[in-house]
């Protein structure tokens, strides 16, 4: 799940699996959205309420509540458990070094999008982040590069899309997966097709690796956000609008960065 | 009529120029003051913090400290948005007593329990009217934040007015989240504030 919060966490780097489950998400509730398309509610008439209805980019908040609160009581019995025992079992340090790996693994689909995106300076950070990190910092388990001065960014092809001019469309939250839209929803997809991960040819030892490493993944990113989410949703009074907000700020904010990073191809040293 | 708009057009350009020198060294005095201004606010903060306090000491001292650098009242009339006009006066200052308790607890929430917390302050860069300071905050066994502290002086002196982290504003967050809140229950400003008394009352029972 991402970052839904004010807490300044990181987002947690969108793995294979979960991106794949993702998939499936989001061609179900598009199924379901389409059949309950008929069934969004009409925007409110006050001009103020209006604006609030328009801001908040909701038009399926009743099937997006329904999906919240199924996906909170999911959670509650399910990953927030297992992701409680991983951090009361696992020591911050070994946590961190298996945080590290699964944004190295990731890494090579930040770089497709940092080049889809046109930012060529971005796509050699990313670059240089996985070749030193994949050696130097033991198959990503120490994050070498960030100490030489390639500290992680965030990439992805919802936010590749965001810089095309691609509008966000209606916010949505998917199942298990936490809060998206439609163009964000669309670029999980992309994502899977951009991972190599996905392209390991069955049979090898990798793809043994390749279960172990997402499955782990996916506990490791909601260990990260346990104390975050348990926090929203004791103080929040409205958690899933909190939520909403939160994440149509945070990914805002990513897609500026992103286009706001002008700095040139090569680095001050080679001129 | 048309060299009347000319001349108003010029007049305002030369105005603009005039003043546009001038406001070059406010702009950068202005930064320099909230970056001290932030600096100061989180040393002491963070020596609350990292003392060997109870977690009600903490809050105890921790209330002054956040009346003299945030401007709570500012934050929790945005917070209300457009409901704080329809609000009465007594549902004004009910409201505004609730938000300072839930403002407080929800600082020493996230940060209260920590001992060893360090921050350093990396820059600053105007946001509007106001200033934006960026911090790095350091907490043992997390990953460290970048939050940006959003510094006005509308008020006289400076006052915090929001913190953003990674690109979240805390305070619009809020603001959706009691504007979703009111307009579910139909617009009532009581049910608000029987939501925040039952929240602050559940806090002290903790």
């Amino acid at each position: 799940m991402r970052a839904v919060t004010g807490s300044n966490l990181p987002p947690s780097p969108p793995s294979a699996f979960v991106a794949r489950l993702r998939r499936i998400a989001l061609v179900s509730a598009g199924l379901g959205i389409t059949a309950l398309g008929g069934c969004a509610a009409p925007p409110p008439k006050d001009p103020e309420a209006l604006a609030e209805y328009r801001e908040a980019n909701d038009p399926y908040e009743s099937l997006n509540r329904k999906m919240y609160d199924i996906s909170m009581t999911l959670d509650k019995y399910s990953l927030r458990p297992v992701a409680k025992a991983y951090v009361w079992a696992v020591p911050y340090r070994v946590r961190q070094s298996l945080g590290s790996m699964v944004q190295t693994m990731n890494e090579p689909v930040v770089f497709f999008n940092d080049v889809g995106a046109g930012k060529s300076r971005r796509a050699g950070d990313a670059f240089v982040r996985w070749c030193v990190n994949m050696v130097a910092g033991v198959g990503g388990l120490i994050d070498v590069a960030k100490y030489a001065g390639y500290p992680h960014h965030d990439n992805d092809a919802g936010l590749t899309l965001a810089t095309w001019g691609v509008p966000s469309g209606p916010y949505l939250f998917l199942p298990m997966m936490g809060p998206s839209s439609f163009r964000d929803g669309a670029g999980y997809g992309i994502d899977v097709g951009l991972s190599p991960w996905n392209y390991v040819p069955s049979g090898y030892g990798l793809l043994t690796f390749n279960w172990a490493y997402n499955i782990m993944g996916m506990i490791n990113g909601r260990a990260d956000h346990l104390d975050a989410l348990d926090q929203l949703q004791k103080d929040a009074l409205d958690p899933y609008a909190t939520i909403r907000s939160a994440y149509q700020q945070q990914r805002k904010a990513q897609a500026e960065a992103i286009d706001n990073d002008h700095r040139a191809t090569v680095p001050d040293w080679y001129n | 009529m048309k060299t009347v708009l000319a001349r108003r057009h010029v007049l305002g350009l030369v105005a603009g120029a005039i003043a546009l020198p001038a406001a070059r060294p406010a702009r950068a005095a202005d930064a320099a003051a909230a970056r001290s201004f932030v600096t100061d606010f989180g040393r002491q903060l963070v020596a609350i913090v990292n003392s060997d306090r109870t977690l009600t000491d903490k809050k105890a001292a921790i209330l002054p400290l956040l009346q003299a650098h945030v401007d709570m009242d500012a934050i929790g009339r945005y917070c209300l948005g457009r409901y704080w006009r329809v609000a009465t006066p007594e549902q004004q200052a009910h409201y505004l007593t609730l938000f300072h308790q839930v403002l407080v607890n929800s600082i020493t929430d996230k940060i209260g329990d920590y001992r060893g917390v360090t921050f350093t302050v990396s820059g600053t860069s105007p946001a509007g009217d106001d200033q934006a300071v960026e911090t790095i905050i350091n907490r043992p066994e997390q990953p460290s934040a970048n939050t940006q502290w959003i510094v006005s002086t509308t008020s006289g002196q400076p006052k915090v007015v929001d913190v953003v982290g990674e690109g979240t504003s805390l305070r619009l967050t809020q603001r959706n989240d009691y504007a979703s809140f009111v307009a579910r229950h139909n617009g009532s400003i009581d049910a608000l504030l029987h939501a925040l008394d039952h929240q602050v009352a559940a806090h002290g029972a903790n």
